[in-house]
């Protein structure tokens, strides 16, 4: 029986459970409900929930515990029936005219919020588990010091690959540092001219457009990284500076990065900046400040420790941004100073050693999970740290 | 300060020059008409006291006397403003020259994030007063002394400002707004956020800088205006309905809604 | 007032004239201004750049140049056995039905005279689209009453011929290029001057499967707008129910205390972790440990799902906020439990800012393109996933994945592709917005 047919005819179960429980329930009083402590619906609900959850729960776990314990999948389906059939029958023996239907409902819905909950939890633990469990096998293969250290990346699928790190770790920062160059300071003044300078007007286009911006999927900044701003900059920049010819370089995905950036340090920006009481700025303004050496003195100052966690925050996205560096960075592996040459980064080699047809024995493939596990413990750190800063700065004005 | 008697104070009042001469003085705040045709002389030297129901317009009349209405959008100001003889809302006027000469304080403590020494030094420092470290230190110093609270901070200058007891924020808010050596002080319900000894010691303090510039305050409290003042507007819905010396408005008041309001029976 | 400390000791100057120091400092408050409008502008300008080059590079690819011509279904060559079997005609290969196409188009150049220098047979094969083969013998072997008759046939030609009718292929670069020649783009001037070739509509685009190397011409989105619906209709499957269930128990029922801070910063942080490594968390946990299919859009809509959930959780959580606590207590007044309180009052109330928050997720989600490829997504597939929810395990592709595989493709056809695509992307994310704009209108409420 296929697992969909089980959870159908699980479900099935439960409905039937709803209504023999609602029967029951009212048979037993002889149709005076009063006379229940709970109204028949939640004795229904009871044997419903009763027979559900634990059979589907025992699915789930079977379904995980397939590759680990052999036949369990096969065993899993049987047995959930048979889990469902005894749950409603528990329920059903349950329900008597005193028993508190209302509050056994509610524990179970509760418990079920719960493990909603803890999907957040789960998913952390499986992007570590998968990542950890991978990156070991890659350094059963490969050392460590080698991935870490090493300046050469050059995979061979028949052997002898030099997987080392740091070229990757190179390229993804100095995009980064572009991109940020160039999204901090916009984002920065965009955000400073909306929420001081800006009329309500010029605002009510400004700010949606801007949010437009946001929500534009990285694959077209890409495909606009590729087709447009590459070729601009090899013509104009590169060419007649003697810098390269090459279309994707670190400048290309750099700007474009930089340009999916700005609503990212924008908003953020303009939330903090909006968070520096007005007293403040009356404050300055009283003295005789102008506007901007409001801004400059007291606003800004006072609102820093948000804005740097905000500029983490992108620098994190940046990070990890992966279709304006696979659409616009290239795929040479190199150490280089020029910003008008190609380079690649760390999420421009998970796809390129994930994506095909992969064997996840040889080094090549796993090493895309060691870049993983670089890749998230950067992110990671950079995000721990902004929100602890961001959340600090909030609390300081609340 | 506070057991001063009446018989002194009408002594004292009357030594200043008009320092703010204002004529039909209209605000708007969008269609809202705030303020309607106030008329009033400001004198040097003087404790000038705002007094009357919330929303009355006393707040916004303050407001209009440093230009700091301009920061608000949809406020429109019309009539005359002069000090010293200049129209204060002349096109070729720079608010911020004005507002050097027009200090404020506001009803909270608002130091900013900075520490006690640059938070008074701010404002001799963007506009340029003290050209040299020394002459700041000893701006500091002054403005510090003159708000009473010299002796609290001086050897913990460069702690941050924020870190002071609301009292001693105001103070300093104070001392910050006498850097720059305004003429005029412009407060508006300077004690409303702070405990009855701080209220106390600020009350002082507003009597003792009236020997060097002329003190607006506003409050909703009639009793601080009984002690400090010597001069009393009285606004009611939008208008000045009575401007006279403290004395006659708290004894002898001319017009009936401003006997209603001080006898508690409006407000 | 003489005191030496005080500035007040210098001469006061007239209001009306400024002084040079607050000139100085008006004019680099005007600088300081005019960098903020600068950087509004350059936002402004980057937005329109990026639209106006994809609304430049891909709106041709929604018009497809077409050619009708009367072909004649030769019977001894497509039913060889002259017994309108469908079986046995199936034998015959779609070259012979090319070579129909060809003495089709050779006629139709006689009779309307069109007299072309140096027009070879090549030029004649190559001006039909490869596809074109395929859709007659398709169309004979569904009805062989066909055979033998002349029938007016209208057909896709190839992408270069499509390209000389959109201006993208100059009789210049047909000079050059290897696989046209200057004579077909005479002949296709010629043709299109005599109504035979016209550019049309091309719904093929939205609602055909992806086309080979070979066939730009061909290429649509039908199997990956499928593939992202099935996807969508699973994240709102799962993260609807889950990141709203998640979100009452955070805000309204969960104890202060270590868990809920772990859960809570777990969300936080889960909402800016790079969508990659939730690809390789698809691709570890559900292909290679469960062991779910590659490509299929099951493992899509799970990876997505739990990249949607912070979102979700964030947005659901916002909107319980704001609904007042004096709600709560009327409902537990009239003695409502803490459940009953929330799931008949506070739920409902919710409800908009809920939709609101779950529509733009899965807008967000719609748009994602790096996790999909480590799952396979990438893969060429040209048949459509069957129907739910058998379907959801056939391999499928999603729309910004595709756009990904065309910029990877040679021929430049497939460029304009992938800008139209981005196109209908875009058009299906404006979409989504506008419904989410248009329910937060509808239904905010202010208390």
């Amino acid at each position: 029986m296929s697992p969909l047919a089980t959870i159908i005819t699980i479900l099935g179960l439960a409905g039937l459970g709803y209504l023999l429980g609602h029967r029951r329930a009212v048979a037993l009083v002889a149709g005076d409900t009063r006379r229940l402590h709970s109204r028949p619906a939640y004795h229904g609900w009871q044997v419903a929930l009763l027979a559900a959850l634990p059979a589907l729960g025992l699915l789930v776990l079977g379904g995980l515990a397939r590759p680990l314990i052999p036949g369990a999948g096969a065993l899993a389906s049987p047995a959930a029936m048979l889990l469902g059939l005894a749950g409603l029958g528990a329920g059903l023996v349950r329900v008597s005219a005193d028993f508190r239907a209302r509050n056994a409902v509610e524990r179970m819905i509760g418990l079920l919020l719960i493990l909603c909950s803890l999907i957040a939890i789960a998913t952390t633990l499986g992007i570590v588990l998968s990542l950890v469990f991978e990156s070991a096998s890659f350094f059963r293969l490969y050392p460590w010091q080698d991935f870490l250290f090493g300046t050469e990346w050059s995979p061979r699928f028949g052997g002898g690959s030099k997987l080392g790190m740091l070229p990757l770790l190179w390229g993804t920062l100095y995009i980064s540092l572009i991109a940020l160059l160039v999204a901090v300071p916009v984002g920065l003044f965009a955000a400073i001219y909306m929420s001081e300078y800006a009329t309500r007007r010029v605002r009510s286009v400004v700010k949606p457009a801007i949010e437009v911006l946001a929500g534009i999927p990285t694959i077209v900044y890409g495909l606009f990284a590729l087709a447009t701003v590459g070729p601009l900059i090899r013509d104009w920049l590169a060419q007649p500076l003697g810098f390269g010819n090459s279309s994707a370089s670190v400048a290309t995905a750099g700007l474009v990065m930089g340009i999916m950036l700005i609503p990212f340090v924008s908003s953020l920006s303009d939330d903090i900046i909006n968070a520096v009481p007005q007293s403040l700025r009356d404050g300055a303004l009283g003295l005789g400040s102008t506007p901007s050496e409001t801004i400059r003195h007291v606003v800004i100052p006072a609102a820093l420790p948000g804005i740097v966690g905000a500029v983490l925050l992108a620098a994190s996205r940046a990070i990890g941004e992966t279709m304006i560096v696979v659409l616009g960075a290239g795929a040479m592996a190199k150490i280089s100073g020029n910003p008008f040459e190609a380079m690649t980064t760390i999420t421009v080699k998970i796809v390129g050693q994930l994506t095909g047809d992969n064997d996840f024995n040889s080094p090549e493939t796993l090493v895309a999970f060691a870049l993983g596990l670089t890749l998230f413990v950067m992110t990671l750190g950079l995000n721990v740290f902004a929100l602890y800063i961001v959340r600090k700065y909030r609390e300081q004005y609340e | 300060m506070n057991q001063m008697t009446q018989a002194e104070r009408s002594v004292q009042t009357g030594t200043g020059d008009v320092k703010f001469e204002c004529r039909d003085v209209q605000v708007w705040y969008g269609e809202k008409h705030a303020l309607k045709d106030v008329g009033v002389d400001i004198l040097d030297k003087t404790v000038t006291a705002f007094i009357g129901p919330s929303g009355c317009g006393k707040s916004t009349f303050l407001r209009c006397l440093n230009r700091m209405n301009d920061t608000i959008p949809a406020a429109r100001v019309g009539g005359q403003m002069l000090l010293d003889g200049e129209d204060i809302y002349d096109p070729r006027v720079d608010p911020v020259q004005l507002r050097a000469r027009v200090g404020m304080v506001f009803q909270k403590p608002n130091p900013f994030p900075k520490s006690i020494y640059d938070n008074v030094a701010y404002g001799p420092r963007i506009h340029g007063l003290a050209p040299t470290r020394a002459d700041l230190d000893a701006v500091v110093e002054k403005s510090l002394r003159r708000a009473a609270l010299w002796d609290d901070v001086k050897d913990r200058l460069d702690d941050t400002g924020t870190g002071l007891s609301g009292g001693q924020q105001q103070r300093l808010c104070i001392a910050r707004a006498i850097a720059t050596s305004p003429e005029v002080l412009l407060m508006d319900e300077p004690c409303s956020a702070l405990d009855p000894i701080a209220t106390a010691q600020i009350e002082e303090l507003i009597d003792e800088l009236r020997d060097r510039y002329s003190v607006v305050i506003v409050t909703h409290s009639m009793q601080q205006a009984a002690r400090v003042s010597q001069k009393t507007a009285f606004f009611h819905l939008g208008h000045l309905v009575e401007y006279a010396s403290t004395d006659d408005i708290f004894t002898s008041p001319k017009d009936p809604r401003t006997e209603s309001y001080i006898t508690g029976r409006i407000g | 007032m003489s005191d030496p400390a005080m500035p007040a000791a210098r001469a006061r100057r007239s209001l009306l004239k400024t002084d040079p120091g607050t000139s100085r400092r008006n004019a680099a408050e005007r600088r300081f201004r005019a960098y903020g409008a600068a950087a509004v502008v350059v936002a402004m300008a980057a937005l329109a750049a990026l639209m106006f080059t994809v609304f430049r590079d891909g709106a041709s690819a929604f018009v497809q140049a077409r050619a009708t011509i009367p072909v004649v279904i030769a019977a001894d060559v497509v039913d060889p056995d002259g017994n309108r079997d469908p079986a046995e005609m199936a034998g015959v290969l779609t070259m012979s039905y090319g070579r129909l196409l060809d003495q089709a188009l050779t006629r139709e150049i006689e009779r309307r005279n069109i007299q072309v220098e140096g027009l070879t047979q090549r030029d004649i094969t190559g001006f039909l689209s490869a596809q074109a083969r395929a859709d007659l013998r398709r169309a004979v072997l569904a009805d062989p009453a066909l055979v033998g008759q002349e029938i007016e046939w209208r057909m896709m030609t190839s992408s270069r011929v499509d390209g000389m009718l959109k201006g993208r292929v100059t009789r210049d670069t047909a000079a050059r290029d290897a696989k046209t020649s200057v004579a077909q783009y005479d002949l296709a001037m010629a043709l299109r001057d005599q109504g035979v070739v016209r550019a049309g509509f091309n719904w093929r685009f939205i609602t055909a499967p992806d086309g080979s190397d070979s066939r730009p011409e061909s290429a649509g989105l039908g199997v990956a707008i499928l593939g992202s619906l099935y996807m969508m209709l699973i994240v709102l499957v799962l993260a609807l129910p889950i990141g709203v269930a998640a979100s009452i128990w955070l805000e309204e029922f969960a104890p202060k205390n270590r868990l809920t801070d772990v859960i809570e910063v777990n969300i936080s942080n889960l909402a800016a972790v790079p969508s990659i490594v939730f690809g390789i968390l698809g691709l570890a946990a559900f292909i290679n440990f469960v062991g779910l299919p590659r490509s299929a859009p099951i493992v899509g809509g799970l990876v997505l799902t739990l990249m949607t959930l912070p979102t979700i959780i964030i947005a659901t959580r916002a909107a319980l906020k704001a609904v007042p606590p004096s709600i709560r207590d009327a409902a537990l007044g009239v003695g409502a439990s803490r459940m009953q309180t929330v799931f008949h009052h506070v739920l409902p109330l919710a409800m908009p800012g809920i939709l609101t928050g779950t529509i733009l997720g899965l807008a967000q989600a719609l748009g994602e393109t790096a996790p999909l490829m480590l799952i396979g997504m990438v893969a060429f597939v040209s048949t459509y996933p069957s129907a739910p929810p058998q379907g959801l395990l056939d391999p499928a592709s999603a729309l910004p994945v595709q756009i990904y595989n065309w910029t990877q493709r040679a021929d430049p056809a497939f460029f304009e592709r992938a800008s139209g695509a981005i196109i209908v992307l875009l058009a299906f994310l404006l979409a989504m917005n506008l419904i989410a704009i248009w329910l937060r209108r509808k239904f905010e409420r202010r208390w």
